[in-house]
């Protein structure tokens, strides 16, 4: 790819092209700098410019209960969300692509509907349902709602990779003698993983980070962080929260990461 | 400031509690059938931490019964939504206008009186008044917050908030959402028109305060205050109060001449609980002077039980004789209550015009 | 990976050259899925698992909220409901003149917020896609993927901070002397889109970046040694075969942004009113789940019709049926 490139010693399109993604990588950063900044200023409210630099913020988040529970509880469930719709999304994507089913234009747009019905009705109507059905509100509850509103992402970004997905490979593998299993572990699964780990990145985000659902769904003292946080903030609108916030980035970020070790997400870009 | 090895110790010993309290959740509540359970809901924040601290122990060592408090908005939709004979709360906190949205439904119960609840006895008379259902635990004061510090003239009168010179920088509740939002609305019509009903007065005085920043809750409007986002603005005592001493910020708070509305703490029990002695025990501990006390002085509550002695700067500021109860003035809920989705429609189409 | 390569090459044609060959190939893996057979295969059963999860997390429950929204309360909690239609005829009817505003505004912030993110997504996804560096891939991907670990309310505050009056932005800009008044950056729409983009720009990045990835990086190369420019090369090649990320991406992002209610009311102030933001009020505040049932009905209905219509125009535009 560079041989072309590297012709004329400036290159001013791909000069601009490098520049113009720093500065969307800025529009995305921004934001998480500010919080740094509420998570360090010793102000009790939110404000600009800060005034200094403390870690009492953090200090109270760890001190409080409430939020360390609900940070573990919400990590818990956001790793069992990621586990299910992995398997239950990555599985629908290949039935779909490969299972010339009828009706699949509907069953598609059937899939991504949760996404499309405000969370809070979702909430709302799953929480009714478990109390008609006399269940209560078990935490497994909780994981099954957030798998139902994760699935749809896995769903979409596997089916976007298999529809890429040149089926000559598959067959070439079979007619070369390949077992179906083996097909599938040494060339189906390795050619539709970024698309799978794409989408268990957001299963795993859309459960640590979903409020609207878990908001009826929760109960008292098994609260998810984000239900935490919310409530929260009604009454203090502290750095608290956005210490809360920075724990979450760097937690979050280490069980991607540590998933893209497992998963080797590189492998794909250079096929 | 705090070293970073004693952090993560201490998050480790915190990751084994959260992973047993998950592991808990399992466990079905039957296991504790002899101690009974009471379900209730509660505020976060300041007033949360003391009732977890203090005040939700000792009624369970009183009672020796365990306290399920739900700090998680939002309460009514969740109790609507249980069976009326297994209802999700024993004992309901909210404000008043929500006391009447759920008494209609019959989810909550119509009056407390002092057969029930001894500690009604010593209340003042709006606790208990026609405009309540349940009774009113504590009390704050709507009025107006401003800065004092931005050269801005302090407030007397609500007509004040219309001073041209606050455009953009007035703030206000969204009133479908608020229960301040809809008292400043009727008052509105008090002020500017025949009385609180009186909502065409109401709906041109509040053309007049376009443009005006509204949030959906009063602890979002006091760092609005704080930050300079808005420099005056509706919102009650305790919100203003509560920044005194080491926490001191250049705000203070006007009641009105024309009065200041009621922001009533009610406790309301629900008619199926199966617990109602307890609840109704829990409602009489509320009120009793020393868990007042306690609260008021936490969170600059007014206190609904008459027998309370705050100390002195708590005393000065807050409604605590009969003279000063005497300027609170109690909306009639029922009445807004009928007409709410054609005011949230009205009020919308205004400010968004 | 390796024996997946090694498949790939073997199913490689040598014998058509250039940009032809990049195109044909791309033709010739339509034609197979067009012609391969139309009976189901055993891999349909993978389908059940899903299946199962949505009728019983998500067609039972929604079943019951359609069923509350013809009753004019819940009748579990209160033995008076009676069975209406009143709430879609509150809707339908609007006199109040403010739920189809709502509705078209809903929509209309979902398109705009769908079509600014893929205009500042597809950049990046490309750029990452196409990216040599180990380590340069690794932290262009922890930049996007951070911002969706922040938690949307405090995100959203963070919003606030930079947009509002006293905000970042025009304190810095007020105190250079460019501006005397602040700058209607929040309390509006345009507030409001710019968090929502904000919000849903990595969704966008990490479905494009798999699928341009996917794409043989020759194929385009391909195209520029024969002549094409590296935007003909661009728009001929790569794009095309994009089509589906674009496809995933956009559908993604215009559910989301939607279904949205807590970055629209934090961020538009007064002058935003979306269905969503009017749900959680008919939930949270007026108590009436049956006409928040009632709206989510009508909000569901409308954004599924445009989602199966964006669908069969993608489908049409990349030359292939059965592309959703």
């Amino acid at each position: 790819m560079s041989v072309a490139l590297n012709k004329r010693p400036f290159d001013l399109g791909k000069a601009a092209y490098l520049g113009l993604n720093l500065l969307l990588l800025a529009f995305l950063l921004v934001p998480i700098a500010i919080i740094l900044v509420f998570a360090l200023n010793p102000t009790p409210y939110i404000s600009f410019p800060p005034v200094g630099i403390t870690l009492h913020w953090f200090d109270k988040f760890f001190e409080t209960g409430d939020f360390m529970r609900s940070l573990w509880l919400s990590l818990w469930i956001a790793a069992c969300v990621l586990v299910l719709s992995v398997v239950i999304g990555g599985a629908c994507a290949l039935a779909l692509a490969r299972g010339h089913l009828p009706g699949q234009a509907f069953l598609t747009a059937f899939f991504m509907s949760p996404l499309m019905l405000p969370a809070i009705l979702t909430g709302l109507a799953l929480f009714q349902s478990y109390l008609l059905a006399g269940i209560g509100r078990p935490v497994w509850g909780l994981i099954m709602a957030h798998t139902l509103i994760a699935v749809p992402y896995v769903l979409r970004t596997t089916l976007a990779v298999l529809h890429n997905f040149d089926r000559r490979i598959e067959e070439a593998a079979s007619v070369l003698g390949a077992s179906p299993a083996r097909v599938f572990f040494e060339v189906t699964l390795p050619l539709i993983q970024p698309g799978v780990f794409a989408g268990g990145v957001f299963a795993f985000i859309v459960s640590f980070d979903q409020f609207p659902v878990s908001l009826f769904l929760v109960v008292p003292k098994g609260e998810t962080l984000p239900v935490v946080l919310f409530n929260y903030m009604k009454f203090d609108l502290d750095g608290a929260i956005a210490a809360a916030s920075m724990v979450s980035i760097l937690l979050a970020l280490a069980v991607v990461l540590t998933l893209e070790k497992l998963i080797g997400l590189k492998a794909y870009v250079k096929l | 400031m705090i070293s970073r090895h004693r952090v993560s110790r201490r998050t480790m010993l915190r990751a084994g509690a959260g992973l047993a309290a998950a592991a808990s959740f399992a466990a079905p509540a039957i296991l504790h059938a002899e101690t009974k359970t009471l379900k209730i809901t509660t505020w976060g924040g300041k007033w949360g931490d003391i009732m977890k601290a203090t005040v939700l122990p000792g009624f369970e060592k009183e009672h020796g019964c365990t306290v399920s408090a739900d700090q998680a908005f939002p309460y009514v939709p969740k109790l609507q939504v249980s069976p009326r004979n297994d209802p999700l709360y024993d004992v309901l906190h909210t404000n008043s206008n929500e006391q009447w949205l759920a008494v209609v439904d019959g989810l909550v119960m119509d009056k407390i009186t002092a057969k029930e609840v001894p500690n009604v006895a010593d209340v003042y008379p709006y606790a208990v008044s026609d405009k309540i259902v349940g009774v009113s635990i504590f009390t704050s004061a709507i009025g107006l917050g401003y800065r004092t510090d931005k050269g801005i003239t302090p407030p007397k009168s609500w007509k004040d908030l219309a001073d041209p010179k606050l455009a953009g920088a007035r703030g206000g509740y969204l009133i479908p959402v608020n229960s301040l939002g809809q008292c400043h609305l009727m008052m509105l019509g008090k002020v500017y028109g025949k009385g609180l009903q009186d909502l065409d007065a109401a709906y041109k005085a509040l053309e007049q305060l376009k443009p005006i920043k509204l949030v959906d809750f009063t602890g979002q409007m006091e760092k609005m205050l704080l930050s300079a986002e808005v420099v005056e603005g509706v919102i009650h005592d305790s919100g203003v109060y509560r920044y005194e001493g080491a926490n001191r910020q250049p705000v203070d708070f006007c009641s009105p001449s024309e009065g200041v509305m009621a922001l009533e703490q009610v406790l309301n029990v629900t008619p199926g609980s199966k617990v109602k002695e307890l609840a109704f025990a829990y409602i009489d501990y509320m009120l009793r002077p020393d868990v007042q006390k306690l609260l008021a002085e936490g969170v600059w509550y007014s206190p609904a039980n008459k027998k309370v002695k705050l100390e002195e700067k708590y005393d000065a500021k807050l409604l605590t004789t009969p003279q000063k109860v005497a300027t609170l003035i109690q909306p009639d809920w029922k009445w807004y209550n009928a007409r709410k989705d054609d005011i949230d429609a009205r009020v919308t189409k205004i400010l968004k015009g | 990976m390796i024996q997946a390569r090694r498949f790939a090459l073997a199913a490689d044609r040598p014998d058509v050259p250039g940009v032809d060959r990049a195109v044909a190939l791309r033709h010739d893996g339509e034609r197979m899925s067009a012609v391969a057979s139309r009976r189901p295969s055993p891999i349909a059963w993978l389908i059940a698992p899903a299946l199962l999860l949505f009728v019983l997390f998500f067609v039972l429950p929604f079943a019951v909220m359609v069923a509350m929204s013809f009753f004019s309360s819940n009748p579990i909690g209160n033995p008076h409901a009676v069975v209406t239609t009143r709430h879609y005829q509150r809707f339908i009817e609007d006199s109040a003149g403010i739920f189809h505003d709502a509705l078209w505004e809903t929509l209309r912030i979902g398109v705009i917020t769908t079509i600014v993110s893929l205009l500042i997504g597809y950049p990046l996804a490309h750029w990452m896609a196409r990216m040599q560096s180990r380590l340069g891939h690794a932290l262009a991907l922890m930049a996007v993927i951070t911002p969706l670990l922040t938690g949307i309310v405090v995100r959203t505050f963070a919003w606030m901070t930079i947009l509002q009056d006293k905000g970042v932005i025009n304190t810095t800009l007020i105190s250079w002397g460019v501006i005397h008044k602040p700058l209607p950056l929040m309390y509006n729409e345009f507030g409001t889109v710019v968090a929502l983009v904000h919000i849903y720009v990595p969704f966008m990045v990490l479905t494009l970046i798999g699928v341009i990835g996917r794409i043989d990086g020759r194929l385009e190369q391909a195209a520029r040694s024969l002549g094409a420019g590296r935007l003909r090369a661009f728009v001929e090649v790569t794009l095309p075969l994009s089509l589906p990320g674009v496809l995933a991406g956009s559908l993604l992002v215009f559910a989301l942004s939607i279904s949205a209610y807590v970055t629209p009311s934090l961020m538009g102030g007064t002058a935003v009113l979306t269905l969503p933001m009017l749900i959680a009020q008919q939930v949270n505040t007026s108590f009436n789940p049956g006409f928040a049932g009632a709206l989510g009905v009508v909000l569901l209905s409308v954004s599924l019709a445009i989602v199966i219509a964006y669908n069969r125009i993608l489908a049409r535009l990349a030359g292939e049926q059965g592309l959703a």
